[in-house]
């Protein structure tokens, strides 16, 4: 158990302080049940407590309004996708930890929600972040089809948005000037993957066949057009693509008809339960051709946990490489190790960078409040980002369509971990 | 041989479909509700025996036998919670089956916040080892669970027909009030009801984590609805329904992915369960309850 105390109380919102960050937290439910599962919530020193904590809220209404800099943040940490929001979340704490200091404009305070990886939800969340808790600026949603949903609402409401990890192409650049991703799109991230995964093997692939789940936002484009368009640029032939659906965990059908069609190669696009099934099903069937998965696998352990040794071999491209010798990168896997118990996966390195670069933003270029001139400046310093030093990608340029632009890193399983494939 | 190997792997699916089946057929049989947490105690069952096996080290049959023994206990507490109260104050007809639904998402709530949301798995002995048959091909945990799966449904034909509590329980899945009168206790034939019917979603939730390796607080979710559309494909309350019902919905899913796309699959599922209901509204079988055959 992580330490959390809860305290009280400020009209809507509730302030939990969990591991000595200060979080808001909208939902009377959630704020009770985090008071009493509270270690330190004892029948007797909880009401003590409780008594402090509404003598603070009081003093906390009595100070002015906007002394700090406010940002939303949207992740899943609940239904099918929390494994993402989990690694997001150790992030944030992390990363709290050390910068939650702005100097002269007071502190950095998220407000987070979880959007149980639901569009409807990331639409509802990014409306009340901008309309009741009156945020700066917005980090998040996780998930393409979130992003693709939420952006909009933003662009609209004239606040900036960058998520830290979607990866579907065109879904910045239809939302422009105020939405941005820190990620890398899928269609630079599948040619280079393809073309290192083709050059790799012994015996020349001509021809695949291309898994995709077809539910997932950012694996179905990705599946449907972005990477067999990668693979007609390397002269790889798609013998047939094959759907399943997130939440699926029988994937016997799908393999066997792939197994009658031979093919050289495999390819998955795919989150990581999924992607972990399917691998498990494939090598079970006995199919042993050398397989590449799309970035949307996340570089997540998780998926070597599901597939088990089926995993060994799979080649994925991500843009975190947790075994890079640069210091940074080095500090920032210890540290995280140290707070969390779990090595950082992609998703963690995606929101610590983007969590440093909103810090940048509102720093460099004196942001102090909620104004629009305060949100106008967040846009411009993310529209005009080129070559800034973040602690984990190193230099990130973001591009006239508001993506993410850097060279992915590509890992292969080899004796159950992720290593460099160089 | 392609379509061979696509009929197994229907039948390795729909036999697990119809364990879970068989518990809301045993329970509609014999209360006339539908007990929509049924999927929920299947998904309690898998961790209950991912417990047994990585607390206790036990084997497949222990961990078997754990989550039968758990779940039924849990489907008797069910009972007293959620419907014997409602049913003493002659509540409506839909209030169990909201009470029902109640304690499905209290169970998926409880369960995420004590194991987390994401999957997690058997440890990978557990897969069993791979038995080729000229192209075919099977694992033994696939056949350890077909054969599981027609024991109990063996098991479960021969405690209704035979003994004493599985004629109390046709009897009173016939009509209460007459039960009744004959001197049975509706109210013990019940709450067993409601453990055997548990003890077998247990099971079979454990089986399903063995198959697929993907035991998660919403593993029940979906089951809970097929368990109801498999139900209605084989005649309500038939146990032989749900049992053909199973295989049948596991079939269709499989030749729909390996023939058309994983996008048609829920579609040509549900329309198969419209086509029965107005060719044969009553089901494949008859049989109004469990009682009938």
């Amino acid at each position: 158990m992580r330490k959390r105390r809860t305290v009280v109380v400020n009209r809507n919102v509730f302030i939990v302080i969990h591991n000595n960050e200060v979080f808001a937290i909208d939902n009377v439910f959630v704020a009770a049940v985090a008071f009493l599962t509270s270690r330190d919530t004892g029948i007797g020193v909880g009401m003590r407590k409780t008594m402090i904590a509404i003598g603070l809220s009081a003093v906390a209404m009595a100070t002015p309004a906007y002394a700090d800099v406010q940002i939303g943040v949207l992740m899943p940490t609940s239904g099918f996708a929390a494994g993402f929001g989990l690694e997001e979340q150790g992030s944030i704490d992390l990363f709290m930890k050390s910068y939650a200091d702005l100097g002269p404009a007071g502190k950095l305070k998220l407000v987070i929600y979880d959007t149980r990886g639901e569009p409807a939800q990331a639409i509802s969340l990014t409306k009340k972040l901008i309309d009741s808790d009156k945020v700066t600026a917005i980090i998040g949603p996780y998930l393409s089809g979130e992003s693709e949903a939420a952006f909009p609402v933003a662009n609209r409401a004239a606040t900036p948005i960058v998520t830290p990890s979607s990866a579907k192409p065109g879904i910045a650049a239809a939302n422009r000037p105020w939405a941005f991703r820190f990620s890398s799109t899928t269609d630079k991230t599948d040619k280079a993957l393809i073309e290192h995964w083709t050059k790799k093997q012994p015996k020349p692939i001509k021809n695949v066949v291309l898994f995709y789940d077809g539910k997932d936002a950012v694996s179905s484009s990705d599946g449907k057009t972005v990477m067999p368009a990668a693979l007609k640029a390397a002269n790889v032939n798609v013998l047939d693509a094959i759907s399943f659906q997130t939440g699926d965990v029988d994937f016997s059908a799908q393999v066997t008809r792939a197994k009658a069609l031979n093919p050289d190669g495999i390819v998955v696009t795919a989150l990581f339960t999924e992607a972990g099934h399917l691998v498990s099903e494939l090598r079970k069937q006995g199919m042993t051709q050398p397989i590449a998965a799309g970035v949307e696998l996340s570089l997540d352990h998780k998926f070597i946990e599901i597939a088990g040794k089926a995993s060994e071999g799979v080649l994925t491209a991500a843009e975190f490489n947790r075994d890079s010798p640069k210091p940074t990168v080095v500090q920032f896997v210890k540290d995280y190790e140290a707070a969390t118990h779990h090595l950082p996966g992609n998703s963690s390195a995606l929101m610590y960078d983007t969590l440093f670069l909103m810090r940048h933003c509102i720093m460099s270029i004196g942001v102090v409040g909620n104004s629009e001139a305060d949100k106008a400046k967040i846009r411009d310093c993310w529209a005009n980002m080129n070559g800034v030093e973040a602690p984990i990608a190193g230099a990130v340029t973001i591009n006239k369509d508001g993506d993410g632009v850097r060279q992915p890193n590509f890992l292969v399983v080899r004796d159950g971990k992720f290593v460099v494939d160089p | 041989m392609v379509f061979l190997q696509q009929l197994i792997n229907g039948v390795m699916l729909g036999s697990t479909y119809a364990l879970v089946a068989i518990g809301y057929s045993l329970i509609f049989g014999v209360l006339r509700l539908l007990h929509f947490a049924h999927g929920e105690v299947f998904m309690v069952g898998a961790f209950i025996g991912l417990g047994a096996v990585v607390y206790l080290h036990a084997g497949p049959l222990v961990a078997l036998l754990c989550a039968a023994v758990g779940c039924a206990v849990l489907g008797i507490v069910i009972e007293f919670v959620a419907f014997r109260p409602i049913r003493r104050r002659n509540g409506s007809l839909l209030a169990p089956i909201v009470s029902s639904l109640g304690v499905g998402l209290l169970l998926q709530e409880v369960a995420t916040n004590l194991f987390g949301a994401e999957q997690t798995r058997f440890p990978p002995q557990f897969e069993g080892e791979m038995i080729r048959l000229g192209g075919l091909f099977v694992t033994s945990t696939q056949l350890f669970i077909l054969g599981t799966s027609f024991v109990l449904m063996l098991a479960v034909h021969l405690f209704v027909s035979y003994t004493k509590y599985g004629m109390a329980m046709r009897a009173s899945a016939e009509s209460t009030d007459v039960a009744r009168l004959l001197g049975i206790n509706v109210d013990t034939v019940i709450v067993l009801t409601f453990a055997f019917a548990s003890a077998l979603g247990g099971i079979a939730g454990v089986l399903v984590g063995f198959a697929f390796s993907a035991i998660s607080p919403f593993m029940g979710v979906s089951m809970s609805v097929k368990g109801v559309a498999i139900m209605l494909i084989g005649g309500l309350g038939s146990i032989y329904g749900a049992m053909v019902g199973g295989l049948i919905l596991g079939i269709v899913e499989v030749m729909t992915v390996g023939y058309l796309a994983s996008s048609y699959r829920d579609a040509f599922s549900f329309a198969l369960l419209i086509i029965m209901l107005l060719v044969r509204p009553q089901g494949l079988f008859s049989g109004a309850s469990a009682a009938k055959r």
